[in-house]
């Protein structure tokens, strides 16, 4: 048809970003168009690279700590804690059981903290304004949970190495435990609001469909992962701190489009709900801190790679120590590093309308994968 | 299990180390050491394992680079870190035709680094700007050397 009439078909280049309501965040996606049609989708990134890997080796270890709460804002507590267990493993130092329970308690209400926003924003993406405003309604208590007990509302900086600073009291776990069942009181509005909506499933069911090959070849971890029905959790698959005393699930999908991974992705607040709820219940008396915590940090030379599951993904550390003050290497293997690498195959043959669905349903954070 | 196949299938290589790791120092469950040439190989033995590229980065050794890649596997807990030492002014042969996903990788390492990849389909800057000449991670950098 294109060519009767003597026009030669042409394909045009349509740049996204970098400052973009939908790639929450500073990213540019350069697309080549044709008509309505991706044919190619390459991410630039780098915008907010603050050298966090440099900073690190120019810093002592305690110097280096405040950084973690900065690099995925949205789940900051998994970023210290990681790189609290790095260092512990690099010391030798055992933590006290209850300090452990206080981190899972505020790693998961931070993971909710982080599901939840996204959950807001995402839908704000496909056109629904309403359910952010629930969202973060429900946000806000965890946040103020959180402040109380770690001084800030977003760029935590709160686990030490060998324990936590301040002990929490029954006031946190009355909180904890209102929260968990209000909450869980909302599950039925959130599901009367988006989950049954049948514009959002027009929109998200076999759209953005990710495969188990693509996984493998590209590293993607977390609900993206489990959405294709992989039941990988480093809580589960390599366990640490004291998730294995808990009783959760790791709830998967079974296409691995959208859809499965919004459903993953609720289905984990719920998981996380039971998790603080346990770990209230079964809180142990004790120290919140290791005895012998070295006034100076200075470990023997080594490398060790530690990983957590962060809301994102795998979040994993390699820090190589050559015996000094400061580490000599650190890498931050970021998940949304890995998911967004993924997003240029996703992209093409969609249309352009898809693209912002796809880009939120991966759930990137752009200071994370820029670092 | 999986480290068992792992191991009969890097065996024959002839790589200078495959040895068992220290999981609870490094969380490591297999440590490799290989030459650069013999990367491409050890990535497409780990890819029929089922493993996954978990990480990939250089170290500057000041006399020379060390470059370390992780591989996890989503069925089985086995970390593999594959360390490649690699001297100064050398260039690395890419693996992206066996994990696109160390695409970024590769670029990340040439960016901050300065290390050349064969055959990479893309080898751009990817943190830095297009136009900075010069790489942060080498240990002769100093924070105010950039043109700012």
């Amino acid at each position: 048809m294109i060519e009767l009439l003597g026009v030669e078909e042409k394909t045009y280049t349509l740049n996204l970003g970098p400052q973009h309501p939908s790639t929450h965040g500073v990213l540019r996606v350069l697309l080549e168009m044709d008509g309505e049609f991706i044919t190619q989708a390459e991410p630039v990134i780098g915008y907010g690279h603050r050298g966090h890997e440099h900073m690190a080796e120019n810093r002592n270890y305690a110097q280096f700590l405040p950084n973690m709460g900065r690099v995925d804002y949205l789940h900051a507590l998994a970023y210290n804690h990681c790189y609290c267990m790095a260092v512990e493993k690099l010391l030798g130092l055992e933590v006290p059981e209850r300090a452990e329970f206080i981190r899972v308690i505020t790693n998961e209400l931070n993971r909710l903290a982080s599901h939840l926003l996204w959950f807001g924003a995402y839908l704000l993406d496909l056109g629904a304004f309403t359910p952010i405003m629930y969202c973060f309604d429900d946000r806000e208590h965890v946040l103020d949970i959180l402040d109380r007990i770690t001084g800030s509302r977003l760029t935590y900086c709160y686990y030490r190495f060998g324990g936590v600073p301040t002990d929490i009291d029954d006031e946190f776990v009355a909180g904890c435990r209102a929260f968990c069942q209000r909450l869980r009181s909302r599950w039925a509005d959130y599901d009367d609001l988006v989950t049954k909506n049948v514009i959002f499933i027009n929109r998200t069911r076999n759209v953005g469909l990710i495969t188990r090959e693509q996984c493998v070849k590209y590293g993607v971890t977390g609900p993206n992962l489990r959405g294709s029905g992989i039941a990988y959790d480093i809580r589960r698959s390599e366990p640490y701190s004291a998730y294995p005393l808990f009783d959760f699930e790791i709830p998967t999908g079974t296409r691995g489009d959208i859809f499965d991974r919004y459903m993953v992705r609720l289905a984990e607040m719920e998981q996380s709900l039971r998790i603080i709820e346990q770990a209230c219940d079964k809180l142990p008396e004790g120290p919140i801190m290791a005895e012998k915590v070295p006034k100076r940090i200075k470990p023997a030379v080594g490398e060790v790679y530690q990983a957590v599951e962060s809301a994102r993904g795998e979040f994993g550390m390699y820090i190589v120590s050559q015996g000094d003050v400061n580490p000599y290497r650190i890498k931050l293997r970021t998940p949304s590093f890995a998911n967004l690498s993924l997003f240029p195959e996703l992209a093409v043959d969609t249309l352009v309308a898809d693209l912002v669905a796809i880009l939120g349903s991966v759930d990137v954070v752009i200071p994370e994968i820029d670092r | 299990m999986l480290k068992d196949n792992l191991k009969k299938a890097l065996g024959p290589m002839n790589l200078e180390k495959v040895a068992e790791g220290e999981y609870a120092k490094t969380g490591y469950h297999l440590e490799v050491t290989a030459q650069p040439d013999q990367m491409v190989g050890v990535a497409q033995a780990m890819l029929e394992a089922g493993c996954f590229l978990e990480s990939f980065t250089a170290v500057d050794l000041v006399e020379s680079f060390d470059l370390v890649y992780h591989f996890a596997n989503f069925d089985e807990l086995c970390r593999t870190a594959v360390h490649v030492p690699l001297g100064k002014k050398k260039g690395m042969y890419t693996i992206t035709q066996v994990y696109p996903g160390a695409d970024w990788y590769e670029r990340e390492v040439f960016d901050l680094f300065g290390i050349h990849f064969f055959n990479h389909p893309n080898l751009k800057r990817l943190l830095l700007p297009e136009d900075a000449d010069f790489h942060p991670l080498l240990k002769d950098f100093k924070a105010d050397q950039g043109n700012d």
